[in-house]
């Protein structure tokens, strides 16, 4: 299943700046490791090596956030990765 | 508190509204609203606080003003560069409305004096530029009882969030915590320079709704602005049961500063080299090999493909713990970045992964090419 992913500015750097990519899956988990395929390393910046997402770090689908990564996503649904940022 | 004649003159198209009217106007002249950071965030927020007649308006900043800054913090000109921010500030805001008691807090907040800094303020605009600052507000306002407008930057995106203690989430149900230096800060990564001017009205206008009591806060929902394609996203947030600070057992019950990126004891086990000092070891011709370095540039790729010391290898910090063994065990990694700060987070991540021997570039790239 086709997916949009919407990226953090901080983690732009993964996706050659794109703003949005794609990703295949039927969970959270499984978009995450197709990003991690397309962009290597991305997956590590936002979950740890225990599977747990990393606190600074909020996944979202369309606009409900994700309270773990086995949360199914639909067909056309979207992705926001989102990151703490902070510049004033 | 009643309008004088000169209140009532100045703020007259507040007075038309009749969501504010004279009853809000004079809320907003007995409310005390403190910013923390006259940067790009507070330089709009502070100016238009100060303008619709915020009482008293207290401003945090221990920092002085740099060229750099008047790209977008328009409190200050050209003139105000190398003064204080929290002066200077005062000064301009004192210039544009003689009605308010404006006060300048010219200090770094920290968990020692966060309280007695917050106390005097019913409300608190956070625009920092440092991740330990945001925890230390977060947490005094959670147990001060004080409602916070939290705002940041990075390039072209904004977020900002409202926290009111009691009635929603706050700034740690959001994101629990942050490893300083894994989060790029503008200096690092660049500004738009009108994008703070967007997000701190958003703040202001958020204090100023609180104040009067009129409209919807932006309570338990986040406000992602892209100004590249000029979509404001929001995304609705809940409090944890579990926050450290407001969750059912909170372990914070006073304000703490988070642990440095490197304790005391790591800290001492780094080795600080200044730039003549690295240059002078890596010889004339930059090569590493005699001294038994290697050069981690620990930046982000964009930051790294810009310029980078000769011989350089590139592993973003925030990769470094799965990536540390691609530095050779018998190698001593100096660590390199832009200000010399995820320089110093990355040997705490090294020496933490038992590396005997590692070193930083004291102030980083800026040193160098200095």
């Amino acid at each position: 299943m086709n997916c949009t992913v919407r990226v953090a500015s901080p983690l732009r750097s993964y996706t050659n700046g794109s703003a949005q990519v794609q990703a295949e899956g039927r969970t959270v988990r499984d978009l995450l490791a197709d990003l991690d395929r397309r962009y290597p390393g991305m997956r590590f910046r936002m979950i740890d090596e225990q599977d747990r997402m990393r606190p600074h770090i909020r996944l979202f689908v369309n606009t409900t956030a994700v309270d773990t990564l086995g949360d199914e996503v639909q067909p056309g649904d979207t992705l926001h990765l989102i990151c703490a940022l902070s510049g004033g | 508190m009643a309008l004088t004649a000169a209140e009532r003159s100045r703020y007259q198209r507040h007075l038309s509204l009749e969501e504010v009217g004279p009853e809000g106007q004079e809320k907003l002249k007995a409310a005390r609203v403190v910013v923390i950071g006259a940067g790009g965030l507070g330089s709009p927020s502070l100016l238009y606080l100060a303008a619709s007649g915020v009482g008293r308006l207290g401003i945090v900043d221990c920092d002085r003003v740099e060229a750099s800054n008047l790209q977008r913090q328009v409190l200050f000109d050209t003139r105000d560069v190398g003064r204080s921010k929290a002066q200077a500030a005062r000064e301009r805001l004192a210039a544009l409305n003689p009605e308010i008691e404006v006060v300048a807090h010219d200090v770094e907040l920290r968990a020692a004096n966060v309280g007695h800094v917050l106390n005097d303020y019913d409300i608190v605009l956070d625009g920092s530029d440092r991740l330990a600052t945001r925890y230390v507000v977060n947490d005094a306002c959670v147990i001060l009882r004080k409602a916070l407008v939290s705002a940041a930057i990075h390039r072209f995106e904004g977020q900002v969030i409202t926290c009111v203690p009691g009635s929603g989430p706050c700034y740690r149900c959001l994101y629990a915590e942050v490893p300083e230096g894994l989060v790029p800060n503008c200096a690092d990564a660049g500004v738009l320079g009108v994008l703070p001017g967007v997000l701190g009205a958003i703040q202001a206008t958020e204090a100023i709704k609180l104040i009067v009591g009129v409209g919807e806060p932006l309570v338990g929902r986040l406000v992602v602005y892209d100004a590249l394609e000029l979509q404001f996203r929001e995304f609705a947030f809940e409090r944890r049961t579990d926050c450290a600070v407001c969750g059912d057992r909170p372990t914070i019950t006073e304000p703490r500063d988070p642990p440095q990126a490197c304790d005391a004891e790591t800290a001492g086990r780094i080795r600080r080299l200044h730039a003549d000092e690295l240059r002078s070891l890596l010889g004339g011709d930059g090569r590493d090999g005699e001294a038994g370095l290697v050069l981690v540039d620990v930046r982000e790729p964009r930051e790294f493909a810009a310029g980078h010391l000769p011989h350089a290898v590139n592993i973003p910090v925030a990769e470094l713990p799965h990536r540390l063994r691609e530095i050779p065990q018998d190698a001593t990694p100096v660590f390199i970045c832009r200000s010399g700060a995820r320089s110093l987070a990355a040997c705490g991540v090294a020496l933490r992964a038992g590396r005997p021997d590692v070193c930083h570039l004291e102030g980083g790239m800026l040193t160098w090419s200095a």
